[in-house]
């Protein structure tokens, strides 16, 4: 009798758990597939159309409309501005995000506050801030050009825009890794001898190695991209001050599409080769933290 | 004294860290910071080891008054709360790092910390990361780290606090004993006065940035100085009208009357109570089993507080009626305290 009313009970607490099985499994259905939807419309959907319309004419063409000289100075210039927006922001980030974790100011969280900004600010409105300061109606325009510097639609501004628009990047990703590391063991170092220096080098790079590299990856992905503020500042001087995204832009403007593509296939291949960087910093980072 | 506080002032904001802190340790004894959290007893371990400076006053050690010397050249050995240990760093290389940063040639840092390693018991653990370890490796992993460099001064900031009960009776013993061994001067923060007394070999009680005494555990815990003092050392209840105790001297004013456990004396209805007179009569309200003792609270005039029981002796039951006989209270006043001792005791005594 009482076995009886156990084997009841339990069938109806196998029911119950079933029944709540079936509704996550509906739920779940719908949920991956609206992100698959998504992201196939969003994403995967346009970067085909842009490997496809660049080949649509087949390798030759290709191949030619990339090697056009505008092109290559454009991919140049590209790098250019990535490779010292990256090490401008690197050096400012590791300063910044040291200045605010470890040392107690006033201002500091403003100084936070400011660091975000260009990342809440339009970049067309950030790249009009920099013609302001720097362009003809500025008053050091007279002393940049008594020493020959010329910033807006210029190589200088293209870099300034740049890093501007790049620097909370690195900040960014060092900054919540120092504040969870505390000081007690750059402390312990300075109290046994250490200098700074050495207790850097030693202490605080091997723990926020990785998220400074992830950090690298992710401000050179944007630099790479950055339309908006290096349009405004760039005057659009071909093959002097155009970059990769403007080629894109004033080739599309021409009604030039197969090698508007072409050009634009070249700044995917560079976004792919970044994320799958990314990815294998990610995966190392990982693994390190789990030992 | 070989490390002197001299009217040290520190303050964080509004907040009074330090407030005209003095005090002397003599080379090579074991010392214990003592008070509650926020009695500013990590700020003073923090000055000494120069990771702080005080707004105002001297700090002096061995004559020296160190004040404007950066922490680093102090020659003194730390180790902190949560141990700081580097932890992309194997046990040899934390071990290691002081006597590297002082450029010594490879042999003498092997040598050294070979012989550490050995010290702290932890052989064949020297490749392994901090993470690798138990908290009690950690923590003498800390201990070796801070000695490396042979100072003569070694700071510990709450350094049992993170280890659990069985393996931290093991380590203040060990710790107790490689002190004295190596001679070296030590100052530990706690706020667990067991710790405190088992530890130490002097104790510095303090309270609201403030020393309020400071002395041998025993000395301090038979004589308090102060009403802070009396009321946080040992178990403590409160009665709230001694004068309903028999054969106390009366007291005009005072603000508290506080009691320990070995003040007071239980008995049954049917045992012998030599001051029977004096005693009075209360409930008993629990019975508790402390393992080598037997602990009662008892209700009495009024107030409820807190005796003991040997094993030996019959049991009381909850509900029980009894007779409590107190031998000693303290009477606090504003900052002073006294005691008062039952004067049953004494008639006896003049009396033989």
């Amino acid at each position: 009798m009482s076995a009886g009313n156990n084997q009841v009970i339990s069938r109806e607490g196998t029911t119950e758990i079933h029944a709540q099985t079936a509704g996550s499994k509906a739920v779940k259905i719908i949920l991956i597939s609206v992100s698959v939807i998504f992201l196939f419309v969003m994403l995967v959907m346009p970067l085909i159309t842009v490997i496809y319309e660049a080949f649509r004419k087949g390798l030759i063409p290709y191949l030619e409309a990339i090697s056009d000289p505008d092109t290559l100075s454009a991919l140049l210039l590209t790098l250019e501005a990535t490779v010292i927006a990256v090490v401008i922001n690197t050096v400012f980030g590791l300063f910044a995000a040291w200045a605010i974790s470890k040392f107690r100011f006033r201002g500091k969280k403003l100084l936070v506050t400011l660091i975000d900004l260009p990342v809440t600010v339009s970049p067309i409105i950030a790249g009009l801030i920099f013609v302001l300061t720097f362009g003809r109606q500025s008053i050091i325009y007279p002393l940049l050009e008594s020493i020959d510097f010329m910033v807006v639609y210029a190589v200088p501004g293209i870099i300034l825009a740049t890093v501007f628009v790049t620097f909370p990047f690195i900040s960014r990703e060092i900054l919540p890794v120092l504040e969870a590391q505390g000081t007690d063991e750059e402390e312990a170092a300075a109290l046994m001898g250490a200098k700074g220096f050495t207790i850097f080098r030693r202490v605080t790079l091997p723990h926020i190695k990785w998220a400074l590299l992830y950090g690298i990856v992710l401000c050179a992905a944007r630099a790479m991209g950055e339309f908006g503020a290096v349009s405004v500042l760039s005057g659009h001087l071909r093959g002097k001050t155009v970059t990769l995204p403007l080629q894109v832009e004033i080739l599309f403007g021409d009604n030039k599409f197969m090698p508007a593509f072409a050009v634009s296939s070249i700044l995917v291949v560079l976004a792919v080769v970044i994320l799958i960087v990314r990815s294998i910093v990610e995966y190392i980072g990982k693994r390190r933290g789990e030992k | 004294m070989y490390i002197e506080l001299k009217n040290i002032n520190k303050s964080y904001g509004s907040f009074k860290a330090s407030d005209n802190v003095n005090f002397g340790i003599e080379k090579g004894r074991l010392v214990a910071l003592l008070g509650p959290s926020g009695s500013g007893k990590t700020t003073i371990l923090r000055m000494i080891a120069g990771l702080e400076k005080p707004d105002s006053g001297e700090i002096i050690i061995d004559g020296k008054v160190v004040n404007d010397i950066p922490a680093s050249r102090r020659g003194i050995g730390f180790v902190f709360q949560s141990y700081a240990l580097f932890r992309y760093m194997t046990v040899f290389d934390n071990i290691a790092f002081g006597l590297k940063v002082r450029k010594l040639n490879k042999q003498v840092i092997n040598e050294r910390v070979t012989e550490l390693v050995r010290l702290i018991g932890l052989e064949g653990f020297e490749k392994r990361y901090p993470s690798q370890l138990s908290g009690g490796q950690r923590q003498r992993v800390a201990f070796a780290r801070a000695l490396a460099p042979n100072p003569q001064v070694l700071l510990l900031d709450e350094p049992f606090a993170a280890i659990d009960a069985k393996v931290r009776q093991e380590l203040r013993k060990w710790l107790k004993d490689m002190i004295h061994k190596l001679g070296v001067t030590g100052i530990f923060v706690t706020h667990d006065q067991d710790e405190a007394i088992e530890v130490s070999d002097e104790i510095i009680v303090t309270n609201k940035g403030r020393v309020e005494q400071s002395g041998t555990p025993i000395d301090i815990y038979r004589n308090p100085a102060t009403a802070f003092t009396s009321a946080f050392f040992g178990v403590t209840s409160e009665l709230k009208d001694y004068k309903a105790f028999k054969s106390f001297d009366e007291v005009d004013e005072y603000d508290k009357a506080i009691v320990r456990p070995e003040f007071v004396k239980i008995t049954k209805k049917t045992e012998v109570q030599k001051y029977k007179s004096s005693a009075v009569e209360g409930r008993v309200e629990t019975v508790e089993f402390r393992g080598n003792s037997i602990e009662i609270t008892v209700s009495c005039n009024g107030s409820v507080f807190s005796a003991r029981r040997s094993l030996d002796e019959p049991a009381v039951e909850v509900g029980e009626i009894v007779d409590v006989f107190i031998y000693r209270i303290f009477i606090t006043h504003g900052d002073s305290v006294k005691l008062l001792k039952n004067n049953a005791i004494r008639e006896e005594t003049v009396v033989i």
